[in-house]
């Protein structure tokens, strides 16, 4: 598993991040030909801001939802242990499954016997939704939670599954869904990509290609944020003294004009000039969004800061992080899992110890996360989105884990347009297979950006010949959960 | 013809038996084999003159015998359908014998080709004109059968309607933005009747001679009688049909059809209950709450009526300017020209013309975020005359009540953000005001709990965010 965790030791280099910014900063200039601009252009004089898309910016429809969190569950969180109880499997525990249902083939195939969840499940809120002793924050918030019980992927195995749970496509290379919205609805910040993963620690198998842009310009990938004092290389400045800083740029900048009077119009040597100050303007803006020195411990202490877990520390960091780049405009930002010494929620074995390591890092700070942005009036427009990329079988691999099932997997969603305290969808006795409204991966792509304004059939890029869709050919928005 | 006549008899209730009418049902798809085994036929004849196609001059008699062979059945066919008396008749009369027209010609065909026969001067040319015409004119009489006759020319142009003798396209019904301009027939029951009733219960296609096309057509009823009793919804087919289980055998709308919406079922319950009157406004019949509510969805009525209609873009200038405030206009959809405007992440300060200038946009702008920005009371007097507002954020400023008064005039207002300022009582005076607001944010606020509760105990359904 060491590749994954060690994928991203190098941090995204100021220059690069700048790269990724600026054919974003092109298309907003673009919007403002429309007749609608997305920031200020006084600063950025001499043709900096060149379109780069013939795109018209902006939502289809009056959106419900600004911004996404996408909170990824790395690995495949068992959804008869958190949201989908089935008490046949206490009753029919330690009996072999084989012969009370068919068993597909699973990754590993060490197929043992039916297992109960080591949790127990209580009902909780005015919906009275079930949610088990791995979630007792969470529960708190099911008011406010859509939940499906019904999802399936068609991968059973990590990366293809991250694939096609980020892309809509089980194969490497498509644009990732955070790349699409930022395509269609552009960055509201000029000094931060529309686009943020917030590294939590784990990179998910597949790697970057789970955050690209694909075949959509590379102005739309994501940037990610790592967590702690450096998030992005070189953002503390080096120059001791600010002002020699300022005057070697100025410096630089009248070099650079010179030479642009001599050669006319050059888009090389204008970006270089605006990269160079929006750099300088990041080395404030960057630390000025990862230093929380506004935030009140009471904030603090909601999201988990005084938690005895340093996972459930970082966790609730990043969770704050997030809210932060909401408040600033950031469109769609995913935060990975931290790195817990139980390896994901990939527990093939030992699920009780792997699973509560697990829910114990981000239980607190997701609920911290839901309330405060409740409490400011932000989960109006903005969506948290909770899932892995597939479920896990309700029988044991071994002795004590969970195998990988694709047939079947809960997520929830909460915040903006979403309907607070629904169930959608059923599986059946054993939590095994989706009997009722099966959501695929599609479906749930299209309903979220059914959410941000985006009729996920009109946002289309023409590549190889073809108007590609995040969807494909597929996707139903699920009215149900919708309020 | 006696084993057709056993084959009738056998049917249930002096209609025709099952399996006639199973055949019947073909008759749609085989009537396609004809057409286009034919209309080649006669293409190839026309072709073979050339040399190039001289080759395939010998096989044109297996065309023409492959056209006549399918003529025969999609007849037969056509035939047993017509036993089920669904059809207008003079249509149907025309469409039979046309359709017989073009089984005899391609007959003549297939042994003239055979035989080899000639026929004096122009007698083939004239014969295959002859096939092809019968089977377009038989094809287009079959459509207006199916389909009704209003269908072909239902988008055409004016003038080719007006040329085939229809006229102009009905100009639809303005669409209701008021409740008490909705007249309870034109825009309610009609409506429905049309588009859930009127495919199969029309002028030409009149299943179960009932035809709903009009109101008059409408009370005359159906083979079985009445299928409306005024005052009775319980005694009228019409409504018993509807609201039977989906499954059971004599549920309407039939054949696989989209079933009526909830809502729909009980509006004509209601039109029924009251005497189904066939004109009137809505709101003088006495409606009470729960079936206004119903009308006012299917309507969309219960959605902003902000929203439903059409500004006019906004003017260049002002997003030039409000940009160079520091404003980041956002488009909200990309049929109407609705702005959000966001100063939330200005890096410049809040000057007094920057609000005037915003008042420009008085007309598109329905979201307003000025969180954040050092808004005061002073500058609530300008925010507050931005009618359109639906949404307006003013979290994080130091606003007081006096502050909120100015508020007022926001009659569109659906959610309002005043998270971390300093307003108080003055809620207590403002909420009442806002005849549409829904979502109240006042968690970190001088207000406290007593005015929480005085607030919900008022509005009921206003969701209060408070901590």
């Amino acid at each position: 598993m060491s590749k994954y965790h060690n994928f991203m030791r190098r941090p995204l280099s100021r220059r690069e991040m700048l790269t990724v910014c600026k054919g974003g900063f092109g298309s907003l200039a673009f919007m403002s030909l429309f007749g609608v601009s997305t920031f200020s252009c006084s600063r950025s004089k001499g043709g900096i801001l060149a379109p780069t898309s013939n795109v018209q910016l902006g939502p289809h429809y009056l959106p419900k939802a600004k911004n996404v969190i996408f909170l990824y569950m790395d690995g495949g969180v068992s959804q008869v242990d958190s949201f989908d109880p089935k008490p046949r499997l206490a009753k029919e525990n330690g009996q072999d499954p084989r012969k009370k249902f068919k068993v597909d083939a699973t990754q590993f195939d060490n197929v043992g016997k039916i297992l109960k969840s080591p949790w127990d499940f209580k009902q909780y809120g005015e919906c009275g939704m079930p949610v088990s002793d791995l979630f007792p924050h969470i529960a708190t918030c099911v008011d406010d939670i859509a939940l499906i019980r019904s999802m399936t992927s068609q991968f059973p195995e990590h990366t293809n599954a991250n694939y096609f749970l980020h892309t809509g496509s089980g194969l490497q290379g498509r644009p990732s869904m955070g790349s699409w919205m930022t395509y269609g609805l552009g960055s509201e910040n000029k000094n931060i990509p529309g686009y943020v993963v917030l590294d939590g620690g784990l990179i998910p198998p597949g790697g970057l290609d789970n955050f690209k842009n694909g075949f959509l310009p590379a102005s739309y990938q994501a940037s990610i944020l790592r967590a702690g004092p450096q998030p992005v290389a070189n953002i503390i400045p080096k120059e001791k003294i600010p002002n020699l800083q300022e005057q070697k740029l100025d410096f630089i900048k009248q070099l650079d004009e010179k030479q642009l009077e001599a050669v006319g119009e050059a888009d090389a040597i204008e970006s270089a000039i605006s990269n160079y100050e929006l750099a300088y303007k990041m080395q404030s803006s960057i630390p000025e969004l990862t230093e929380f020195k506004e935030e009140t411990e009471a904030t603090k202490k909601l999201y988990g800061f005084d938690s005895d877990d340093p996972h459930t520390r970082g966790y609730a960091a990043q969770c704050l992080l997030a809210r932060r780049l909401v408040e600033r405009g950031v469109r769609f930002i995913e935060l990975t899992c931290p790195k817990v010494s139980a390896d994901r929620w990939d527990q093939h074995g030992n699920l009780k110890d792997g699973h509560e390591k697990n829910a114990h890092a981000v239980d607190q700070p997701i609920a911290g996360l839901l309330k405060d942005l409740k409490s400011r009036g932000m989960l109006e427009e903005t969506l948290v989105v909770w899932t892995g990329e597939f479920g896990r079988t309700p029988f044991a691999q071994g002795l004590d884990g969970r195998d990988h099932n694709p047939s079947a997997f809960s997520m929830w969603m909460a915040g903006a347009g979403i309907k607070g305290g629904t169930i959608f969808g059923k599986t059946d006795e054993y939590g095994y297979r989706v009997i009722e409204n099966e959501v695929t991966v599609h479906d749930l792509h299209a309903t979220i950006m059914h959410l941000m304004g985006i009729d996920h059939e009109r946002l289309t890029f023409r590549f190889g010949g073809r108007d590609m869709r995040l969807t494909d050919v597929h996707g139903h928005v699920i009215k149900d959960v919708l309020a | 013809m006696n084993v057709l006549s056993m084959l009738l008899i056998a049917g249930a209730e002096g209609g025709p038996s099952d399996f006639l009418m199973f055949l019947g049902r073909i008759h749609p798809l085989v009537v396609h084999l004809p057409i286009g085994f034919l209309l080649l036929a006669a293409l190839v004849e026309w072709v073979v003159k050339k040399p190039q196609f001289q080759p395939i001059k010998n096989y044109t008699y297996y065309l023409w015998g492959l056209g006549s062979i399918s003529a025969f059945f999609a007849v037969l066919f056509g035939y047993f359908l017509s036993l089920s008396g669904d059809y207008n008749e003079s249509t149907l009369f025309w469409h039979k014998w046309v359709g017989v027209a073009v089984l005899l010609f391609s007959l003549v065909c297939y042994f003239l080709s055979k035989k080899q026969w000639k026929l004096p001067a122009y007698g083939k040319p004239v014969l295959i004109f002859l096939v092809v015409f019968a089977i377009f004119y038989t094809g287009h009489l079959g459509g207006n059968l199916t389909h009704g006759s209003t269908y072909l020319l239902e988008y055409a142009p004016n003038v080719v309607r007006n040329f085939a003798g229809m006229p102009d396209k009905a100009v639809p019904r303005e669409k209701v933005t008021v409740l008490d301009s909705a007249d309870v027939y034109l825009d309610l029951i009609s409506p429905i009747l049309d588009r859930r009733c009127v495919s199969c219960h029309n002028d030409d296609k009149k299943k179960g001679d009932l035809n709903l096309n009009t109101y008059a057509n409408l009370v005359l009823g159906g083979e079985s009688g009445e299928v409306m009793v005024p005052g009775d919804s319980n005694a009228s087919d019409m409504y018993r049909r509807i609201t039977l289980p989906e499954t059971h055998d004599e549920f309407m709308p039939t054949e696989g059809k989209p079933p009526l919406s909830a809502d729909e079922v009980a509006m004509i319950g209601w039109w029924i209950q009251v005497q189904a009157p066939s004109r009137g406004f809505f709101v003088d019949l006495e409606p009470d709450e729960e079936i206004k509510n119903k009308v006012e969805k299917y309507l969309g009525l219960d959605k902003n009526q902000l929203l439903s209609q059409t500004v006019q873009p906004a003017k260049r200038e002002v997003v030039d300017s409000l940009s160079n405030f520091g404003f980041i206009l956002n488009s909200l959809m990309s049929d109407n020209h609705f702005l959000e405007a966001n100063f939330s992440l200005s890096e410049q300060p809040l000057k007094p013309q920057v609000l005037e200038t915003l008042y420009g946009l008085n007309e598109q702008l329905i979201w307003l975020n000025m969180s954040n920005s050092d808004v005061e009371d002073v500058h609530l007097e300008q925010i507050g005359k931005l009618e359109n507002l639906i949404k307006l954020n003013l979290s994080t400023n130091a606003i007081t009540d006096k502050g909120l008064v100015h508020l007022a005039r926001l009659q569109n207002l659906e959610s309002l953000n005043l998270y971390k300022t300093k307003v108080s009582n003055g809620l207590l005076e403002l909420v009442p005001q806002l005849p549409n607001l829904k979502r109240l944010y006042i968690s970190d606020t001088q207000a406290d709990s007593t005015i929480v509760a005085q607030l919900q105990q008022q509005h009921q359904d206003l969701l209060i965010e408070f901590d």
